[in-house]
């Protein structure tokens, strides 16, 4: 019997393949532990597992040693219905992509107050891409930022009520671009392909609190980011009676701050609940402006003007013996207004559904498994300030597993 | 434990699948289609910007390209029944220029730096029938007739039947001899053979102006003055009448007269020029040839500069040289002697002087529009267009505002699905070489506006022209680059022009 339930187990883990990431408002990745994840990411009150380094460091104070790793499956799918001004019915679906953030994180219990962790995950990155010559090919063609967080962290647990932690974020990050520029001439239009890299530094740091053992507090932040990425365009093809400046090319992005206020309660022997709130400072997203050094006239600046926006996130965990069922659900505010909506990052405000399992394998191994549809209300971009009105319908449908070792 | 993890597996597909079916509808709009109309037969009236010129030529793949047949394909595309929509077709590269017997069509022939050379195609070529004159045996859809000004509608004197740029081949038909072969009967006669039409576009007046302003304003010399206000009045509730009268259930859609300047013939060159006039200097240049030759002078910036043609950019690199170069090309034009040209302008003229900047070597009046001449245009069309709204509201007819619509463009350029066009000459993407005549992206841009006044006047829902998948400009891009476009025109560019906007040419 118990070998037939692990048999099923391993189908299920195989088959559903849980969740540990998720997708934020803008090109933010909210989730980093498929447990945290299959609770809609209400977590940082308490942050138990390695995946604190992430939600709130100071959750490493009350862990022992281990390691937590695992990747997720994000596949969007989005449509677009327009421009407006063509035709309001005109469907163009991106093209179908499957992204792969992964997290990897170890603790180390150096004495029973100071605990030491690293981690290294992906807290930022997007890829969107229209099909070749679509509607909007001077609008964005492929769009793909990714940025890796190496974050060494510390943990101090004051006492058995009180922790605090803090970690220090290197972050390298990389943006590839295709973009079309339009010519009065029949002839294909220059590509620009663009390719730029950074590196950047930051921070973040929490605490919790717990009230009684079984009510706590956590707060916790991530400072900005601000990566001045440097690297190459080449425009193709690229007309010598219209030249377009090859070369050196340059952009600054920041990687918006972000931080968390939950309350999470043991309501029952078995059963916890959280809530969070996550408030994230998209308004340091102000523009989007590619440098050519060889003729700075044609530098390109894409105004963005997100605003400061927030999450709602809340989450349950149910435990019977050495499984774990968890359920959340979070609503993301989105902080792109109307005039704003861009092929290159559509985004809608969202509610996310979660549904995940752990299972305590031994006593020293657990699995995790998580699966997460985001469901993105219909967006109507009118009076854009590119001109380019539409609808678009959009879905994310996310799975996630990751592995956990407990020295 | 079995138990829950079946339940958990039933759960989980369950949920997923009620979120996954929980995606949003495409959006809707209402239905393409005519309405409770119906479209059999479409029919345009029209001048060179009606049977789709472009660049200076009419030739196939730029008539392919005509707003009427943009138009008809929509049609087609919301089911209206209107069969294929004719035009006469002339292979590549299209009907010669009279003058020279040559294909009239300006290309990009190449490019000095990023500025391109453009000038006639130059092959040598005789007029000849439409490639289809032998099998669409009934009058053409496409009614544009080069050259015609709003007169050319009725008359069957043969004044606007001249061969040269294939009216002829247009005007081919007529149920009765006795009536001639005007534009008009060609419509009755499609009537006459059972294809009654009941959508009419009809675009005339234009060449009544454009004439006189593409000439550079000279009446005396080539009788191009704008038609009276009081003529154009009677022309126009004429044509109407009759248009209406031989089709009293046909919906008519007109479109009123784009003010002369809104287009880069007349915009593109002064912003060149201006800051090659050395400092402390001004352009001379003939005025008002028909009171006697006088001189004014400008540094083309001041608030009623007057406007330099693009026929002008020819010359635009003679300036300050002591050359009489257009006074021999208008010499060869006119295939008169170069003495009796110059001795017309007066004795004072010295082509010895420094060119345009010199009274005595003045810049010619026919290639510049001054500010009188300005005002005599814009008064005309707007005299035209006050008599268009009026008459066509008497007929029951619906009117297309291109001077609203040209103007605004001119201002603020256009954006059409994040795509900015404006008319500003080759890089504004509007218009073709010649600088009067729309591109294929201007046409479908023009057809577009024809189809929202359809669509909102007569409760259909025809789907606009994507204008941005249309294709730009042809040009060979590999040779030969500032990004600035500083045309280099060859002498005598655009004189075919002349012929095309000079209705007593015949």
């Amino acid at each position: 019997m118990r070998l037939y339930s692990q048999h099923l187990l391993g189908t299920l883990v195989l088959s559903v393949l849980v969740v540990c990431i998720a997708l934020g408002g803008g090109f933010q990745l909210n989730e980093h532990g498929a447990r945290a994840m299959a609770q809609g990411g209400a977590f940082a009150a308490r942050a138990d597992d390695p995946s604190a380094i992430y939600f709130n460091p100071a959750g490493l104070g009350f862990q022992g040693s281990s390691v937590y790793l695992g990747t997720t499956f994000i596949m969007p799918q989005v449509t677009f219905y327009g421009p407006t001004d063509i035709s309001i019915t005109k469907e163009t679906k991106m093209v179908n992509q499957t992204f792969t953030p992964i997290n990897i994180y170890g603790t180390y219990e150096l004495n029973d107050n100071i605990h030491l962790g690293i981690g290294v995950n992906n807290p930022y990155g997007l890829g969107t891409e229209w099909p070749a010559h679509w509607v909007g090919e001077t609008k964005t063609q492929k769009t793909d930022l990714t940025s890796y967080f190496i974050t060494p962290t510390i943990a101090y647990k004051i006492d058995d009520q009180l922790s605090v932690g803090a970690g220090l974020n290197y972050v390298t990050g990389k943006v590839t671009m295709k973009i079309a520029t339009p010519i009065p001439f029949d002839a294909p239009l220059p590509i620009v392909n663009l390719d730029l890299s950074a590196t950047g530094v930051g921070f973040n740091a929490g605490l919790i609190y717990k009230f009684i053992p079984e009510l706590s507090l956590g707060l916790s932040y991530r400072s900005s980011v601000k990566l001045d990425a440097n690297g190459t365009a080449k425009f193709d093809p690229n007309y010598t009676v219209l030249p377009l400046p090859n070369g050196d090319a340059s952009a600054s992005i920041t990687l918006p701050a972000t931080g968390y206020a939950g309350l999470a309660c043991k309501v029952m022997k078995n059963l916890e609940v959280e809530a969070d709130y996550q408030y994230v400072g998209w308004s340091s997203y102000k523009e989007l402006a590619i440098i050519f050094k060889a003729d700075p006239t044609k530098n390109k600046v894409m105004t963005k003007n997100y605003h400061d926006t927030y999450i709602l996130r809340i989450g349950a965990e149910y435990t019977m013996n050495k499984i774990q069922f968890r359920a959340g659900y979070l609503y993301d505010h989105s902080p792109v207004s109307t005039e704003y909506v861009d092929p290159m990052l559509p985004d809608a405000n969202r509610n996310g559904y979660n549904v995940g399992v752990g299972y305590k394998i031994c006593e020293r191994w657990r699995v995790d498994a998580a699966y997460f549809f985001l469901k993105f209300d219909q967006r109507k971009a009118e009076n854009t300030v590119i001109n380019f009105d539409g609808t678009y319908n959009m879905t994310a449908t996310l799975l996630g597993i990751d592995i956990g070792y407990t020295f | 434990m079995k138990q829950y993890i079946v339940l958990f597996i039933t759960l989980a597909a369950l949920i997923a699948a009620l979120l996954i079916g929980c995606t949003d509808s495409a959006p809707t709009g209402p239905a393409i289609g005519l309405g409770n109309s119906t479209v059999t037969k479409y029919v345009s009236i029209g001048n060179s910007l009606t049977a789709g010129y472009q660049s200076a030529g009419l030739y196939k793949s730029a008539q392919l390209y005509s707003y009427p047949n943009l138009i008809a394909q929509q049609l087609t595309k919301a089911s209206a029944n209107i069969g294929t929509f004719e035009q006469p077709y002339w292979p590549d590269p299209g009907i010669p220029d009279p003058l020279t017997e040559k294909a009239s069509r300006y290309v990009i022939y190449g490019w000095s730096g990023t500025t391109p050379e453009i000038g006639p195609i130059g092959e040598a070529l005789t007029a000849g029938a439409p490639e289809n004159a032998a099998t669409v045996l009934r009058p053409y859809d496409n009614l544009g007739i080069p050259g015609i000004p709003l007169a050319g509608f009725m008359d069957t004197t043969g004044t606007y039947q001249s061969p040269p740029l294939g009216r002829d081949a247009i005007l081919r038909w007529t149920s009765n001899a006795l009536l001639g072969k005007s534009v008009f009967r060609q419509v009755a006669t499609l009537k006459a053979m059972g294809h009654t039409p009941d959508l009419v576009t009809f675009w005339l007046g234009a060449n009544d102006v454009l004439g006189f302003a593409v000439g550079g304003g000279l009446i005396a010399a080539t009788g191009n003055a704008p038609t009276p206000s009081a003529t154009f009045q009677f022309l126009y509730s004429q044509a109407l009448d009759f248009l209406r009268n031989a089709l009293p259930n046909a919906k008519i859609v007109v479109g009123n007269i784009p003010n002369v300047t809104s287009v880069p013939f007349f915009t593109t060159v002064n912003p060149l020029l201006a800051p090659n006039i050395p400092s402390g200097l001004a352009i001379y240049y003939q005025k008002h040839l028909t009171t006697g030759s006088s001189t004014a002078s400008t540094r083309l910036t001041e608030a009623n500069a007057p406007l330099i043609t693009l026929k002008g950019q020819a010359y635009a690199a003679l300036l300050g040289h002591p050359t009489g170069q257009f006074w021999r090309d208008a010499a060869a034009s006119l295939g008169a002697p170069l003495s009796a040209v110059l001795a017309a302008q007066g004795a004072t003229l010295d082509t010895t002087k420094p060119f345009g900047l010199h009274p005595q070597n003045p810049w010619p009046d026919a290639l510049i529009l001054d500010a009188d001449e300005i005002a005599l245009a814009t008064n005309a069309v707007n005299n035209f267009n006050s008599t268009i709204a009026t008459v066509a509201a008497a007929h029951n007819a619906v009117v297309v505002d291109f001077n609203g619509f040209f103007n605004n463009i001119k201002a603020n350029g256009i954006i059409i699905a994040g795509e900015k066009y404006t008319s500003d000459y080759i890089s504004g993407n509007i218009f073709s070489l010649d600088g009067v005549h729309p591109s294929d992206r201007g046409y479908g841009i023009v057809a577009n506006e024809y189809i929202k006044v359809i669509n909102a006047c007569f409760n259909m829902n025809i789907p606009l022209v994507d204008v941005n998948a249309l294709p730009g400009l042809p040009a060979q891009l590999h040779k030969g680059g500032n990004g600035k476009i500083n045309p280099v025109l060859p002498f005598g560019a655009f004189n075919s022009l002349d012929l095309l906007f000079s209705p007593s040419v015949q």
